[in-house]
This record gives structure tokens, sequence and C-alpha cells, in this order.
């Protein structure tokens, strides 16, 4: 039974962690904090279900480009919008980021095949479900933490041994350094946009075999915050340890606290975690 | 009184162009508005602290009202409980400004805002929960105002009320007390001026303020649900504030203005549309949006300075 809570608990916290990491790698390059991770996810999977579901690609080419095209779309933001941002109050990326996730959730409910019927895509290999004694293990939970891991490798190698992860984190740490370096500033800023997109591309794509694919599903984005904080809000690793710990918290509280009390707890947790430890749990190693 | 006045004209204006009812109930609620806004801008534009969760002000108000009004007790003593309401969880929402600043608090007041909205979804017994609640009408000494020219009145007063409150407050040793620790906290802090009591201060006036007009809004509605005040309003606000201008309080009512204009300005150009597009409901979403991020990008500092 625990095990159980535990393993859908981890499933979940690792789609809060791939989104947390994401607002946190736009966060920390450009100072913007970003209220349309959420969207992005949203557009991400549904572009993956049209592709794979609409236009008959084969199911990985579709999750694929969805994820490349969210990238590219993610920088093109970043070119004619989100750069005017830059230098100004926290206000002002919050409100533009904003509304630019309403522009595009309310562009996706114009789509009428969007918004009737329910989406769910078939990843192949994720369908079905395996009895491990008492322990009903669903592929699809298994294969987000695979997805999770593999993403995380991956970024972690992007980030040490490639030049244009060097140069990301160079920035990150300090512009004006990185910049006498001959390091783009403003070229880093698109290509942290780009990966914040393309993450949170990913984590709908995920999401979808577990959930179904519909336009409101980004809401899933505000339990990024809470995971972000715990992190640290500059801990990438920090980010994805705190999703994982808020859903396995959240399917603990869902077991165990009185019904409801699993909607609040990420949201009490983060204010826990913004008063007993303003720099995050984590803040020991990366500081 | 070149803004009262250039207000007077736009009124006069929205009630010929509107019809009489549609176009003061439509003023009512620009007014009441303005009272929410006037919260955020005394929060954002004088004491430089940020609010993301400034709806939550407002429902703690409504509901407050809708339950006083519910029990049997006088509306006008309700909407004084629902001002204390709002106050008190003002001061606890700022309680985290202790100890944290800038973003981090402001992460803080969206925590609080989701859980108060949690919390009205889940104690339905008290709520009516997500299926709604719905508010007799305001009565004023045995007086039922049903009608949009005595409920824009009443809004329109207590938004008087609040301006002039609020212009005292700005004058005062409080005010000064919010400029300077919005201009440099810790020069304030050097000065004598005990900062968390007047970020506490700032988010009590500005809870207050956004209870009042979620009472009043309550009343002009007649009906609640939990998700009429979620993340949407809070963003509303944080744009009525952002489009009016943070740093002056008539700000606050320029900012409402345009608030519940758009919403008919979007309706007018659905029906222009042809009729396949104009029934589909993102188009408001979208129209939304766009003027936000159009108003971000051409003034990333907000509209007045």
């Amino acid at each position: 039974m625990i095990l159980q809570i535990l393993l859908s608990g981890i499933a979940t916290g690792c789609i809060y962690g791939l989104v947390a990491l994401s607002f946190v790698l736009v966060y920390k390059a450009t100072e913007a904090v970003s209220f349309m991770q959420g969207e992005l996810l949203m557009v991400g999977a549904f572009a993956a279900v049209a592709l794979a579901a609409a236009a008959g690609w084969p199911v990985w080419l579709a999750v694929g480009v969805a994820v490349v095209g969210m990238a590219l779309a993610g920088a093109l933001v970043e070119r004619l919008a989100l750069r005017r941002a830059m230098g100004q109050p926290h206000l002002t990326a919050v409100l533009l980021t904003f509304g630019l996730g309403l522009m595009l959730r309310g562009g996706v409910t114009t789509v009428p095949a969007a918004t009737h019927g329910v989406h769910q895509l078939a990843l192949p290999g994720l369908l079905g479900q395996v009895q491990l004694g008492s322990l009903t293990v669903s592929f699809a939970h298994l294969g987000v933490i695979a997805a999770t891991v593999l993403t995380c490798a991956a970024l972690a190698a992007f980030f040490r041994f490639s030049r244009a992860g060097l140069a990301l984190r160079a920035c990150s740490e300090n512009p004006r350094v990185a910049a006498m370096m001959g390091v783009s500033a403003s070229g880093m800023h698109t290509l942290a946009w780009a990966l914040g997109a393309a993450l949170a591309a990913l984590a709908g794509i995920l999401m979808a075999p577990v959930t179904f694919v519909h336009p409101g599903m980004g809401v899933v984005a505000l339990k990024a915050f809470p995971a972000a904080v715990i992190g640290g809000m500059h801990s990438l690793p920090g980010a994805l340890a705190g999703g994982v710990f808020i859903g396995v918290a959240e399917a603990l509280a869902g077991r165990y606290l009185p019904e409801g009390a699993n909607h609040v707890t990420a949201y009490v947790l983060m204010l826990v975690a913004l008063l007993c430890f303003p720099r995050g749990l984590f803040a020991g190693r990366t500081a | 009184m070149k803004q009262a006045l250039a207000l007077l004209t736009l009124a006069v204006a929205t009630v010929w162009a509107l019809g009489l009812d549609y176009g003061l109930g439509q003023l009512a609620f620009v007014a009441t508005w303005a009272i929410a806004g006037l919260g955020l801008v005394i929060i954002l534009g004088q004491s430089g602290q940020i609010s993301l969760g400034h709806g939550a002000f407002l429902a703690v108000g409504a509901y407050l009202q809708a339950g006083w009004v519910a029990l049997g007790g006088p509306p006008l003593l309700g909407l004084a409980v629902a001002i204390a309401g709002g106050a008190l969880l003002g001061a606890l929402a700022s309680l985290p400004g202790r100890r944290l600043g800038g973003l981090a608090f402001g992460m803080s007041t969206l925590a609080v805002a989701l859980i108060v909205e949690e919390a009205l979804v889940r104690f339905d017994g008290l709520t009516g929960g997500a299926s709604g609640l719905s508010v007799p009408a305001l009565t004023l000494a045995g007086w039922a105002v049903v009608d949009p020219l005595p409920q824009f009145a009443v809004s329109a007063t207590a938004l008087a009320l609040a301006l002039l409150v609020c212009r005292r407050l700005l004058n005062s040793r409080v005010g000064r007390a919010w400029r300077a620790v919005r201009d440099d906290e810790g020069a304030a802090e050097a000065s004598g001026i005990d900062t968390a009591h007047a970020k506490g201060l700032a988010f009590a006036v500005g809870g207050a303020l956004g209870a009042l007009a979620g009472a009043l809004y309550a009343h002009w509605l007649g009906y609640l649900s939990p998700e009429q005040f979620g993340l949407h309003v809070s963003f509303e606000l944080l744009m009525l504030v952002f489009v009016g201008g943070a740093s002056r309080l008539m700000g606050a009512v320029w900012g409402a203005v345009v608030i519940v204009a758009l919403p008919q300005v979007i309706a007018l150009l659905r029906d222009a549309l042809p009729a396949g597009v104009a029934n589909m409901a993102g188009l408001e979403l979208v129209a939304f949006g766009l003027v936000l991020v159009a108003v971000v990008l051409w003034r990333p500092a907000g509209l007045v300075r």
C-alpha cells in the first residue's frame, strides 16, 4: 500500500519537478518569473496529440517534433516579447508571461476540436500495468520516472560538457563576467527560454498518458512554484527534488489526511519552506 | 479637478452609449473594482510590496458579507465585519514579509491566496463549495438596493470615502513610512521606521479595501463561487494597477475603467466578426492576453509614471 502511494507520488512529482526545472532554468538565466509554463506544457501536449492523432505521424516522431517545435516557439517568444521585459521589476515579466499564457490558452480553446472530446496520447509501451505481488505498477508511471531520469541526465551532461551549457551556467551565475568572457548574454536568454519551453512541453507530453490532454491542464504548473521554492529558486537539482517531494507529500496527504488536504499540501509546504528555509531545503550544497 | 471632470464626462458617455440601467450597472462595477485597485495601489505603489494573490481579500470580504447577511445581521455592519476580516487576512499575509523580500514574499502571497481559494471550495457547509451561494440584495435602512442607480451610488460613495481615507493616510506619518520603505528599506529602518509594521499596515489597508470591494461585488452579482476569486482576478487587479499607474491613487480608478470596459469592447468586436468565429469561447482570453501583452510591451514600466 505505502509503496503504491510512493510510486504514484514520485511519478506525479517528476512532472512537477520537470515544470519546476523549466521555471528555474528561465528564472536563473533571465530573472523572469514565468507564469506561462503551464500553458507551454499544455500547448506542447496538444502539439504532440495533433501531430500523432490528427496528422497520423508515428507517435515518437510527433513527440520529438512537438518538443523541438516548442523549443523554437520559446526562443521566438523570447526574441519578440520577453526581451523587452529585461531589467524591469519582477511584476513586468509576471504580467507579460501571464498575458502570453492567456493568449496561448485562448488560442487553443478557439480550436473546436481541442475543447470538444477527450484527448489521450497513446505512447506505445506505456499503456497497461504489471502486478508485482500486491503492487500494481502502471507503465505510464514508470515511463514518466524513466523519462525524467533520462532528461535530467541529458541536461546534466549538457550543462557540464557542452560549450553552450557551460556558457548558460556562467551567464546565470554572473552575466557581467560571462559577457566579458565572450558569452552572448542575449543569446543565452534565448537558449534558456528555448530549453524552458521544451522542458515544459516534455512534461505535458509525459502527463498525457496519465491524465487527459485538455486546455486547462496547465494548472499543474501552479504546483511547480512550491517545488521551485522548496528547491531554493536557484538550484536545478533542487527544483527536481522539490517536485518529487511535493508529489510524494501530496500522495501521502491524500491517503492519510482528511479529504481535500492534498489540494493545499503543496502551498502549505511552500509557506513553511519560505518561512523556515528561505534559501531552499537544499541550500547547503549548492551555495 | 480635471480628472473628476473627465470621469464625469466618461460616466455620462457610458450611460448614453449603453442605456441607463446597463450603463449604470457597469459604472457600479467600475467603482467597485476601483476600490479593490486602490488597495493594491497602496501595497504596490506606495509601500513597494508585491501581492500576487489579491483576489483572496475580495473572496474573504464577499463570503464574510454573504455569511453575515445570511445569518440575519445588519448589512451595513456586515461591511464593517468584511473590512475587518480583510484587514486581518492582510496583516496575516504580510507576516512572511518580516523574513522575506521581493519575489519570495510575492510567492508567499500567492500561496495564501491559493489556500484561501481551496478552503472556500472545501468548507462547503458554510460557503456552498464549488456549486456556489446566492446572496440577497443589500438593504440599507429597510430599503433594498436592487436597481443599478442606487448600486452605483453606494459603490461610488464607498469609493469616495476610500479615496479620502487613503489620501489622509498618504499625507500622514504612515504614508511617509510606506514611501520610505518602498524607496529604500534599509534607510527607512535606519531612520527609525518600524518597517515590518509599515508593511503590515499597508497589507491591512489593502486587504480591507479588497474585502470591501468583494462585499459590494457579492451583493451586485447576487451569486458567489470560489472560482470567481481565483488567480485570474488577482492578475486582473495587477493589470488594473499596471494600466492605471501605481504611483497615484486615481490610477486605480482609471485602471478600473479599462478593466471593466475591456470585456465590453471584446463583446462588440465579437459581434462584428463572422458567425463561425464569433461563438468561440477562447476569443475573449486571447483578446485579454493580447491587451495585457501589448500594454506591457508598449510601456514596460507601467502606463503612467
